[in-house]
């Protein structure tokens, strides 16, 4: 049986988490690291993804006021807030690890297994595509990797007691999502361990769970370790870029665009609402929030679009929103899938 | 044209088949690169794409530009050192175009080669391309595109 590294590094600013994951990821593929799974965590920070903007996705100024760090990953996905209520994991691998270079399938099975590990407290975790996991329809984890050459990094979130009104307040939404009800919502669509079991589990109990659960689907066994000197010098060098306004706004792209556009409709099955994020250059959607004095059922429904339709290209928006409710049992009186195409395309062209 | 397991391999074009990326030799002695069809198979759908800065010398097997598709976020690396002369920006604005037509309207950047004579003998072309690439998507555990 293999064994690989297990690396607690503990809570520590962004810009040294961001410096770890390249020195890792490089010692992985040069061979100077074996496979290892790392968890961290963080001081209050905005994340952004790697090909993000902080003008475009954060509320910069609410940052500042608050002590609030921003940084870029070197990861892909969306903005994120990261504090201590939350932890990190993360693998380090080489490709002949996985048996596979497909990367969707690699990015599924990481998911399914960590999903595994937070099932063994006796709740439903999943993978949803594309990238979270997800108990009864609410997000307990995102996810996002990057690789190089034959060596890959793939991290995640794991919500403890966490929230998500802090990340609202970060991220730059529509001004109606800060709103009680939609804060509540917003909290319906996430769920922390604490919710599902009552009681918030030391984190080296589900840090233990996790690390279980990776060495049982890839048959390897964990041995804790520190990092050597190669990792260390990497570190130093990488944090010597990230640790500065040019690696945070590496990425800059005006806030014009990427509106937030919106509009409503009474349809017969209710009010509908809908705010897009809308990529003018691209003609790409980045985000949807649908809102509005709808019945859906399962509840869960509504969520699941809005995952399904991030960053989506605008001409695949009525053959995603159709496949999407082809492939199940949705009740939601007289609302039908395309009442919800035609509010994202009114929100959309409302910006034209 | 070589065909390996589904995925489309021109044979006319030059191919560093361990960073997955091709390169046609243009009449001026420049270069175009792009991401292969095996290399957009394995990524799915490309949804940001930021090239290195036009003038900048990039070596061999350094990064031309980044990419990311499903969250993942990776490097696509010169198949020869070379400055950079030009970038695609229709791709940068609409990045599917690389799965689309990797070869063609997805090409990524353009490079100016400071050694090609010397360093092209690394990269593969013509009857060598369906060998390389069998062993690849061989190592690779790929099915076919």
């Amino acid at each position: 049986m293999q064994t690989w590294r297990v690396i607690d590094t503990g809570i520590r600013r962004a810009a040294e988490n961001f410096a770890l994951n390249r020195a890792l990821l490089e010692a992985r593929k040069n061979g100077a690291s074996p496979s290892t799974l790392r968890f961290l965590q963080f001081k209050p920070s905005a994340l952004l993804g790697y090909h993000q903007s902080a003008e475009q996705e954060l509320k910069l100024d609410y940052c500042a006021e608050h002590g609030i760090d921003i940084q870029r990953r070197i990861t892909g996905g969306g903005a994120l807030y990261m504090d201590e209520t939350q932890f990190g994991w993360e693998l380090y691998l080489h490709k002949s690890d996985l048996g596979s270079a497909d990367m969707t399938a690699i990015a599924r099975r990481i998911c399914e297994a960590a999903a595994r590990g937070i099932s063994s407290f006796g709740v439903d975790a999943r993978f949803r595509p594309r990238n979270d996991i997800e108990v009864g329809g609410r997000k307990i984890s995102g996810t996002g990797g990057a690789f190089d050459g034959d060596a890959l990094l793939y991290q995640g979130t794991l919500l403890v007691e966490f929230d998500v009104e802090k990340m609202l307040r970060c991220l730059r939404i529509p001004a109606e999502k800060l709103s009680d009800k939609a804060i509540q919502d917003a909290r319906d669509r996430v769920v922390n361990l604490k919710d599902l079991l009552g009681y918030a589990p030391p984190l080296d109990e589900v840090k233990g769970r996790v690390q279980q659960a990776f060495a049982a689907e890839f048959g390897v066994k964990f041995e804790p370790g520190g990092l050597n000197e190669t990792e260390q010098k990497l570190f130093r060098e990488a944090l010597a870029q990230i640790d500065t306004p040019e690696w945070i706004h590496l990425v800059r792209k005006p806030q014009s665009d990427l509106p937030i556009l919106e509009a409503g409709q009474k349809f017969a099955g209710g009010l509908l609402r809908a705010a897009v994020a809308y990529d003018r250059v691209g003609s790409r959607i980045k985000q949807t929030w649908f809102t509005g004095d709808i019945f859906v059922n399962p509840r869960r429904t509504v969520a699941d679009l809005e995952a399904a339709l991030k960053d989506l290209a605008l001409d695949k928006l009525d053959e995603t929103v159709r496949g999407f409710f082809a492939g199940r049992q949705v009740d939601m009186l007289t609302l039908t899938p395309d009442d919800f195409i035609a509010v994202v395309k009114q929100a959309v062209d409302s910006g034209r | 044209m070589a065909t390996v397991r589904n995925c489309n391999l021109p044979d006319d074009l030059y191919y560093s088949v361990e960073n997955n990326v091709w390169a046609r030799l243009e009449a001026d002695g420049t270069l175009t690169v792009g991401m292969t069809a095996y290399a957009c198979n394995l990524a799915g759908e490309v949804v940001a794409f930021t090239p290195k800065k036009v003038g900048k010398e990039i070596e061999q097997n350094k990064s031309v530009a980044t990419v990311e598709s499903g969250k993942w976020v990776g490097p696509v690396k010169a198949p020869v050192t070379g400055e950079i002369i030009a970038t695609n920006d229709a791709v940068a604005a609409k990045p599917g175009t690389i799965n689309a037509d990797p070869y063609g309207a997805g090409w990524l950047v353009k490079m100016k080669p400071s050694d090609w004579a010397g360093q092209s003998g690394s990269l593969v072309t013509g009857a060598a391309i369906a060998a390389a690439f069998e062993a690849k998507m061989n190592a690779d555990g790929f099915a076919g595109c």
